[in-house]
């Protein structure tokens, strides 16, 4: 069974790569490439598997999942430029596809740590238009 | 893997009737959508992408190839159009929901590999709302007829 939390925050990035020249710049992030950088109202939407517990009924208590996407993501990434001060942005680019990733690695850990939840998928919406789902690879 | 999926907009009629059925059964089926002058929507259109991040742009796809490829095979053709006298598949097959998601993924694996050649990202699904509360999703991967 799959049971879902949705989450926000807001941030700015600059989708830019130093390794690319300023024309392959332009050409794979357009707009999103402005040096001085722009926000986005992100949503994320984080999937746990398991079954519930026989007696609670719970796969996984979801005041425990809040605080968890609070300390390890929501504290990190929320109003914040994740170029200059979320790691890994300093090193790779913060584009959709590499939050979710870091989203993952960030939130992995603490919720396989819980007896009965795995981590199935975690989503992340950068606009209504636009979003990206990571399985770990799968 | 990672999986990306962007939204696309278009506007067109249509009218739910097969030739093949009686007025009985066309009304039974289909109700007022079979209304003969037929009738329109506001279809939205979300096209998922499996592909792996590379390691430089931090992309899985080219979102400029995706926007061209989709809004040249499904938003231009389809927008503003009465889908049952101006899209060719539509004159055999009744424009539901189902087949026009079946013709979208048809159109959209036809030109994917010409677009992003044979190791690039992969055509993992198409989903099309009629309306809020109907959607159908047909898979990109496997080959599906309008008989399927």
């Amino acid at each position: 069974m799959l049971i879902s939390k949705r989450v926000e925050f807001s941030a700015s990035h600059i989708c830019r790569s130093p390794l690319l020249s300023e024309e392959e710049n332009q050409r794979v992030y357009g707009a999103a490439c402005n040096p001085h950088s722009h926000g986005h109202n992100y949503l994320i939407e984080v999937a746990i598997e398991g079954e519930p517990a026989p007696v609670t009924g719970m796969i996984m208590d979801l005041k425990e999942l809040k605080d968890i996407l609070e300390e390890k993501v929501l504290n990190i990434y929320d109003h914040r430029l994740l170029n200059k001060e979320v790691e890994p942005f300093d090193r790779i680019v913060p584009t959709v596809e590499n939050i979710a990733i870091d989203i993952w690695n960030r939130l992995q850990g603490p919720i396989n740590l819980h007896e009965r939840s795995t981590l199935y998928s975690v989503k992340v919406y950068e606009t209504n238009d636009l979003f990206v789902e990571y399985r770990g690879g799968k | 893997m990672i999986r990306l999926s962007r939204k696309y907009r278009f506007s067109a009629s249509h009218r739910l009737y097969s030739p093949a059925l009686s007025e009985e059964r066309n009304r039974a089926i289909y109700g007022k959508c079979a209304n003969p002058y037929g009738h329109g929507h506001d279809y939205e259109v979300e096209v998922t992408v499996a592909g792996r991040v590379d390691a430089v742009t931090g992309r899985s796809v080219s979102l400029a190839a995706l926007d061209a490829l989709v809004n040249g095979e499904i938003v231009e053709p389809f927008r503003y159009k009465n889908l049952n006298e101006e899209v060719p598949a539509f004159q055999m097959a009744v424009p539901t929901t189902e087949n026009l998601a079946v013709e979208a993924a048809r159109r959209l694996r036809a030109k994917w590999q010409i677009v992003f050649g044979a190791d690039g990202p992969q055509f993992e699904n198409i989903r099309i709302w009629e309306t809020e509360r109907n959607i159908c999703e047909v898979s990109g991967r496997e080959f599906q007829t309008n008989e399927s």
